[in-house]
């Protein structure tokens, strides 16, 4: 109801459905500037003073009985301009967000939960200084040389712990990534690809030990999405020879790309994709019974001249929370595969596909 | 037959004082019998102790053989319903019922059916002389058809004894003696007892036999005179 | 022998249609009010509790404080608990809006987690109007109305609303509604850091609901939370605070249907008087059926039957009339009757059936009560001795009987003495239906008494009047019974409600003593005074001194409702109406005054030590007396202001009294505190309008209880005149021998008028006397014991003097009337008639 209506905002602010005009009255929100240097583990943490940032861990995980699952944890943080002089702790200028999911082949869909809070210690938050977000039990953190996320949604739970192999990647221009032409359409980005994965999920009521691969995503902006984009294709996916591939491109209303950009990198070194160097081409496509969206499942992608191929763990992995929160988006566990042979496993996100949405 | 044998009632607290004792009497099936007496000499009480209305305070009373004195309020309530019959000196005709159903109301607490009720009523009402004034109300008619509504109801049910306390008191003479003719001739037809209360000597003397009672018991008439 | 039943006894009924139809009235008069109290206060309680639940939600446990809050930060420790699923904020307010004249309950709310705890406080963005209002119910001026707000105050969404903080008024946008509230629900939500920031409550929450993870037991988690709670917040369960808020009208509930239950038995006083002259007339014809054979026990059951048809058909009529008067009241004065305990509701009229069932039972158990007496008469009764006239005359010959009736008031005085049963005076009332009772065995005697008196007259009128009480004063019991009972009623409320009124007055202006009062808070909280305007309103030229006052609730456990906490300036108590003696502290000790109702309910006495807490931390306190507050009736404590700033640190006031200085004259300065502080932000009043409008109050309060007493007297004279009518009928004959005899109409007409007014003076009179004791009762126990409050005994004699004096004219007037219809007949028939 009024609620849901409310979350599908908050998600598409973050997510850049809805683009606020910068007209509309509230506090200065910094811009993001090329530039700017980005220190670890300082910027690991939360800049409460730009309006969206999050924090995205997704990844492929294998159980002791070699089953393979992919995982999802997403925590948003919001600054709505709200109650900005409001000396109360309940003053809602900061909200914290967080998305949850498993990919189970073994029951055809995601398993997903939602929460969202206003930033309130010591139930919710985003602390400055290091990576520190969480919703009352739920949360994800760095600790000196790794990451740990809790999530307990009681049909699952997991608790995982990631270790990098080195240091972040920054994405773009040395983590400032342009969004489209307008260098004003701008984030702060760096991925951590290649995380080692160890601990404990949940599922149907048994725990299990697993291990496996991840990738975070920390990106920070005020004003992300162009005038005219109704959504994006983005993929994240860790190479088998130890190198990782992002990808995105911002898509118009009649699905052309507005903008592409991504980051490769091999054998230690770092190159930055322009939009001419990615291209995304839908190949399968799949429509979801429960929506009547219709999502590309499978992709052909053209990275710098090689053509690659991504293959979804499953067809439906789309999030739909319209009964609680309304949002709804495709959200994947992949393999990436170039001449018919897997060369990595990530995850693939589609925004904005779902049928138009009424705000 | 209905016999009474050495009764004895008194008045004052706990029957101090006699009011008559050593009473006795026979009446045979068919028979009328009149009981005369002065004002106060104990006519009335008589008349209650016979129908169980009083109970007496010694002595004996049989209807057919069977003992009222001593029976429960309920049983001697019982028995007169069944064998008894009324006339009173008042008429005591309900008001609020008509002509008939007042002659019913014997057989309504005997719970015979209302069509037989109201066909035996209906019968005792043609023998009275009242065919036509059934379903009239009883302000509506004189006080010698109400006496005898009266006859009619205190016959209906067929007693075995009908009780009769000054009947034609309340009457002009010139009705008097029809109305008790008629009450005698119903008695006799139907073969009941009849006993008569009265202090008419001409009410008295068309029974079949007068007894008066004085301080010293009952009394045939004949032997006074 | 049905037959008999329906021609014999039920179709006499028919026959005496006045008479029967009088008593069917009375019944129905009875039931009806007894039905339309309860259906009205089950209808207003159901409301009420769902309005409990729905504020409730689906929480386990709450966690409540004072009016004025806790600390907010208790609501994290407690939502990060073990036990806890769910946690939710709220600050409840009570929000003044000047266009409007009334107030506003506003539930500032987390919209982020109301949800889950309790969805029907759910604000919904209104769909037309949301365009580029992302986070619509996190803006700090959006307000949710509930529909029943919506239509009474007249706002829709996308229109504004001006509200009253502190002194200001502030204009908030409806940006949508609260669709879960229900019907009858008056309420607003807004976000709760706007709530807290607006209307100065920074920091401080009023409730925590819980949700409890599954498996948690609720009495352990409870138990678990309790002790990290600071003072003066306790944990509860929803359903108790539902019960503990309707216990609070519980008396006054009982109060009503007592009274209603007064008027029921008037009612079977009434089928008494009838049926037993209907049995004494038909004396002859009973007899008649005996010996015609009818047993004894038919008989009594006819006549009980009799009875209980009046009683059922008494009832069914009461039913359909007491839902009649149900719609109305809910129409006119809402779902508690003009007594203040359910604002805010519109509850929905159903047809109850149980109610209607249990009031119909009642009727004809009325019915039969009345009956009962009459037909063990008949049962009695020797039909030979019967069957003669005049014997009716035996029925009448009532024995007085000083021994029960000296046993009836004893007992009355007795269970005076008892404590009340579940807070309900449940000995009281049974002390006053055994004084009632007691009267009516007094009355025999009272009216041979008064025949004695009556005697000295030599005229042949007078001596006849007597000569017929004398010999049967019963008949003065059977005609006297209805008045003396629905006197005493309604003189016992008249005394009680005058002692009320007369000390509520006196109580008024001792809780009064400034010239001038700024109230910013007439009703809520959402107004009050902060220091600055406090020293410029003492600061006014023509201002002698003023004195802050401000209003809190402290929770003191968890089995009482909060108690009302004042503070204000009060000279040692000299400033407070004080019931007994002021007993000081020892130095350096705080004193507190508590309220008759906090004294009773708590145990508390002058000298006992008290506990209050005060932000958030325990601070004791001497009682130093006990003093009179008609307001509170879950109780009150009255403490001095400074001891409140020194213990809180809170300096604003919610009301301020003004006291002027010689020759300054009120408007002058009501006129300079309104431009100090705004024109509508402040009620500006002096202490006759305050006592008016209080007095006003009371009034509409007791409104219900005078008409019902009204009902109660109207029954009694029904009484007198169906017993007239009756008797004048049953001695037709003995009319018409007085005619015969040369006796006028007139003169005859005068003999019965003289009977009644004889009879309804010996029955008022007893009535005063029995009312006057009846009136100490209510007020010594009933009120002491519902409501805890004394009030000192004030008799209005010159209005019980009047009222005594129109009983009896108008009981003369109906014997009179009755017997006149009686003697149209013919007196030669009359005396030829039998029946």
């Amino acid at each position: 109801m009024a609620w849901r209506r409310i979350w599908r905002t908050l998600v598409f602010a973050v997510c850049g459905e809805l683009a606020v005009s910068a007209a509309t009255a509230g506090p200065d929100y910094p811009p993001v500037l090329a530039g700017t240097v980005l220190r670890f583990p300082e910027d690991g943490g939360a800049h409460p003073d730009f309006r969206t940032e999050w924090w995205y861990v997704t990844g492929w995980i294998t159980d002791e009985r070699g089953v393979e699952r992919g995982f999802q944890v997403t925590f948003f943080r919001v600054r709505t301009g709200i109650g900005e002089d409001n000396p109360s702790r309940f003053a809602p200028r900061q909200l914290v967000l967080a998305h949850a999911a498993i990919a189970d082949p073994a029951a055809g869909r995601l398993l997903h939960a939602e929460r969202s809070e206003r930033a309130l210690d010591p139930l919710a938050g985003a602390a400055t200084g290091a990576t520190r977000v969480w919703i009352r039990d739920w949360q994800l953190a760095w600790t000196q040389d790794h990451y740990r996320s809790r999530v307990d949604a009681g049909s699952f739970a997991f608790d995982l712990r990631f270790v990098p192999p080195g240091p972040p990647v920054l994405n773009g221009d040395n983590g400032f990534s342009q969004k489209a032409g307008d260098p004003k359409h701008a984030s702060h980005y760096y991925s951590r690809p290649q995380l080692a994965v160890s601990g404990s999920l949940r599922v149907d009521g048994a725990t299990v030990a697993v291990t496996g691969r991840a990738w975070l995503d920390h990106e920070w902006s005020s004003e992300l999405l162009p005038e005219g984009a109704r959504g994006w294709d983005w993929i994240g996916i860790n190479l088998h020879d130890g190198g990782s591939l992002m990808a995105f491109r911002m898509r118009d209303e009649r699905g052309g790309a507005l903008w592409s950009a991504g980051t490769l990198r091999t054998d230690g070194e770092t190159r930055a994709l322009r939009p001419g160097q990615v291209a995304f081409t839908p190949q399968r496509r799949w429509r979801s019974p429960r929506t009547g969206a219709e999502y590309a499942v499978e992709w052909s992608i053209d990275i710098d001249g090689r053509r690659l191929e991504l293959r979804p763990l499953m067809d439906d992995q789309e999030l739909d929370s319209r009964r609680s929160t309304g949002a709804v988006y495709w959200e994947g566990a992949v393999r990436l595969l170039e001449s018919g042979r897997e060369i990595g496993r990530g995850y693939l996100e589609m925004t904005g596909y779902a049928e138009r949405l009424r705000m | 037959m209905f016999e009474i044998d050495d009764l004895k009632k008194g008045f004052g607290t706990a029957g101090a004082r006699a009011l008559f004792e050593g009473l006795s009497m026979r009446v045979q099936r068919g028979e009328c019998v009149a009981i005369m007496g002065e004002s106060g000499v104990g006519k009335s009480t008589l008349l209650n102790c016979m129908a169980g209305l009083e109970p007496a305070d010694g002595g004996s009373i049989r209807l057919d053989g069977s003992e009222l004195v001593g029976l429960g309020d309920d049983a001697l309530a019982g028995l007169r319903r069944r064998s008894f019959g009324f006339v009173f000196q008042a008429f005591h005709i309900l008001p609020h019922l008509d002509v008939a159903q007042n002659v019913a109301l014997p057989l309504w607490l005997l719970d015979v059916d209302d069509a037989e009720a109201d066909r035996r009523a209906r019968a005792m009402l043609e023998r009275v002389g009242l065919r036509d004034r059934a379903r009239d109300w009883p302000r509506e008619l004189s006080g010698g058809e109400l006496q005898r509504v009266a006859i009619a109801r205190a016959l209906v049910h067929r007693p075995s004894l009908v009780l009769a306390d000054e009947p034609t008191g309340n009457l002009d003479p010139g009705r008097a003696a029809g109305v008790l003719d008629l009450l005698l001739e119903c008695i006799r037809d139907a073969g009941a007892m009849g006993i008569l209360v009265t202090h008419s000597q001409a009410a008295a003397l068309r029974a079949d036999r007068i007894l008066r009672l004085t301080a010293g018991g009952l009394l045939p008439e004949a032997e006074r005179t | 022998m049905s037959r008999v039943l329906g021609r014999i006894f039920v179709a006499s009924l028919a026959r005496r249609r006045l008479a029967t139809a009088l008593s069917l009235f009375a019944i129905a008069l009875g039931v009806a009010l007894g039905l339309a109290v309860q259906i009205i206060h089950g209808a207003a309680l159901d409301e009420f509790g769902r309005g409990m639940r729905l504020l409730a939600g689906e929480a386990d446990l709450q966690v409540a404080g004072p009016r004025d809050g806790f600390d907010d930060a208790l609501y994290g420790r407690l939502a990060m608990r073990d036990e806890v699923a769910d946690a939710s904020p709220v600050v409840e307010l009570e929000v003044r809006l000047p266009a409007h004249d009334r107030s506003l309950p506003i539930f500032g709310i987390d919209a982020l987690r109301v949800a889950r705890v309790h969805p029907a406080l759910m604000p919904q963005v209104d769909e037309a109007r949301r365009d580029g209002a992302a986070l619509a119910a996190l803006q700090s001026d959006a307000l949710f109305l509930s529909p029943a707000a919506e239509a009474e105050l007249g706002v829709s969404a996308g229109e504004r609303l001006e509200v009253l903080a502190g002194t200001r008024v502030v204009s908030l946008r409806v940006a949508g509604a609260v669709p879960g509230a229900g019907q009858g629900r008056v309420l607003a939500v807004m976000d709760i850091a706007a709530a807290q920031q607006l209307f100065g409550r920074s920091g401080r929450i009023t409730r925590i609901d819980l949700s409890l993870k599954p498996g948690i037991d609720v009495a352990a988690a409870r138990d678990a939370l309790a002790p990290g709670l600071p003072a003066g917040v306790e944990v509860l369960t929803p359903r108790a605070s539902e019960a503990l808020a309707a216990g609070l009208s519980r008396a006054y509930r009982v109060n009503l249907t007592m009274l209603a239950a007064i008027a029921l038995v008037t009612g079977g006083f009434l089928v008494f008087s009838t049926q037993f002259l209907a049995v004494a007339r038909r004396r002859q014809e009973f007899a008649f059926l005996r010996a015609l054979g009818l047993e004894r026990g038919a008989l009594m059951r006819g006549l009980l039957v009799e009875g209980a048809v009046v009683g059922f058909a008494g009832g069914l009529l009461g039913i359909a009339l007491g839902h009649g008067f149900a719609a109305v009241a809910f129409d006119v004065a809402g779902g508690d009757l003009g007594a203040g305990y359910f604002s805010g509701m519109t509850p929905a009229l159903r047809f109850d059936l149980p109610a209607s069932g249990t009031y119909l039972l009642l009727g004809v158990l009325a019915g039969l009560a009345g009956a009962w007496l009459p037909a063990r008469e008949a049962r009695r009764m020797l039909p030979a001795r019967a069957l003669k006239s005049g014997d009716e005359a035996s029925m009448f010959r009532f024995h007085p009987r000083p021994r029960r009736a000296a046993a009836c008031l004893a007992g009355a005085a007795v269970l005076c003495l008892l404590p009340p049963l579940g807070g309900v005076p449940v000995f009281g009332y049974l002390a006053v239906a055994l004084i009632l009772v007691g009267a009516v065995l007094v009355l025999p005697m009272l009216v041979r008494g008064v025949t004695r008196i009556a005697s000295r007259p030599r005229r042949a009128l007078w001596r006849l009047a007597n000569a017929r009480l004398a010999a049967a004063p019963g008949q003065g019991v059977v005609a006297g019974a209805g008045v003396v009972a629905s006197v005493a009623l309604a003189v016992a409320m008249a005394i009680m409600v005058a002692s009320f009124r007369d000390s509520v007055d006196r109580w008024l202006t001792a809780v009064l003593p400034a010239d001038l009062y700024v109230s910013a808070s007439p009703q809520g909280t959402s107004g009050f005074l902060d220091p600055a305007a406090l020293a410029r309103i003492a600061a006014l030229p023509g201002v002698s001194r003023t004195m802050p006052v401000r209003f809190d609730t402290v929770r003191l456990d968890d089995r009482h409702l909060p108690v009302s906490l004042i503070a204000r300036p009060l000279d040692g108590g000299r400033l407070l109406p004080l019931v007994g003696l002021a007993t000081p502290p020892p130095v350096g000790e705080k004193p507190a005054w508590v309220s008759e109702a906090m004294a009773d309910l708590f145990a508390l006495g002058a000298g006992d030590r008290l506990v209050l807490p005060l932000g958030g931390n325990p601070v004791a306190f001497r009682v130093a007396g006990v003093w009179r507050d008609y307001a509170r009736q879950q109780g009150a404590v009255a403490i001095e202001l400074a001891d409140y700033r020194a213990a809180t640190g809170d300096l604003v006031a919610n009301d301020v009294g003004v006291f002027l200085a010689a020759g300054t004259s009120f408007d002058t300065v009501a006129a300079a505190v309104r431009d100090i502080l705004g024109e509508n932000a402040v009620r500006i009043a002096s202490p006759g309008e305050i006592r008016a409008r209080s007095l006003a109050i009371f009034d509409r309060t007791f409104l219900v209880t005078y008409a019902m007493e009204a009902v109660a007297v109207l029954i009694g004279l029904f009484g007198v005149s169906t017993s007239f009518a009756v008797l004048a009928i049953a001695r037709r004959k003995e009319f018409g021998v007085l005619r015969h005899l040369g006796m006028t109409r007139g003169e005859v007409g005068r003999l019965i008028t003289l009977e009644g007014v004889l009879t309804a003076a010996a029955g008022t009179a007893l009535g005063l006397v029995a009312g006057t004791a009846v009136a100490f009762v209510l007020i010594e126990v009933v009120n002491r014991q519902s409501f805890h409050w004394s009030m000192d005994l004030h008799v209005p004699f010159g209005g019980l003097l009047v009222f005594a004096a129109i009983v009896i004219a108008l009981a003369g007037l109906a014997a009179r009337v009755s017997g006149y219809q009686a003697m149209r007949g013919s007196a030669v028939l009359a005396v030829r008639e039998d029946w």
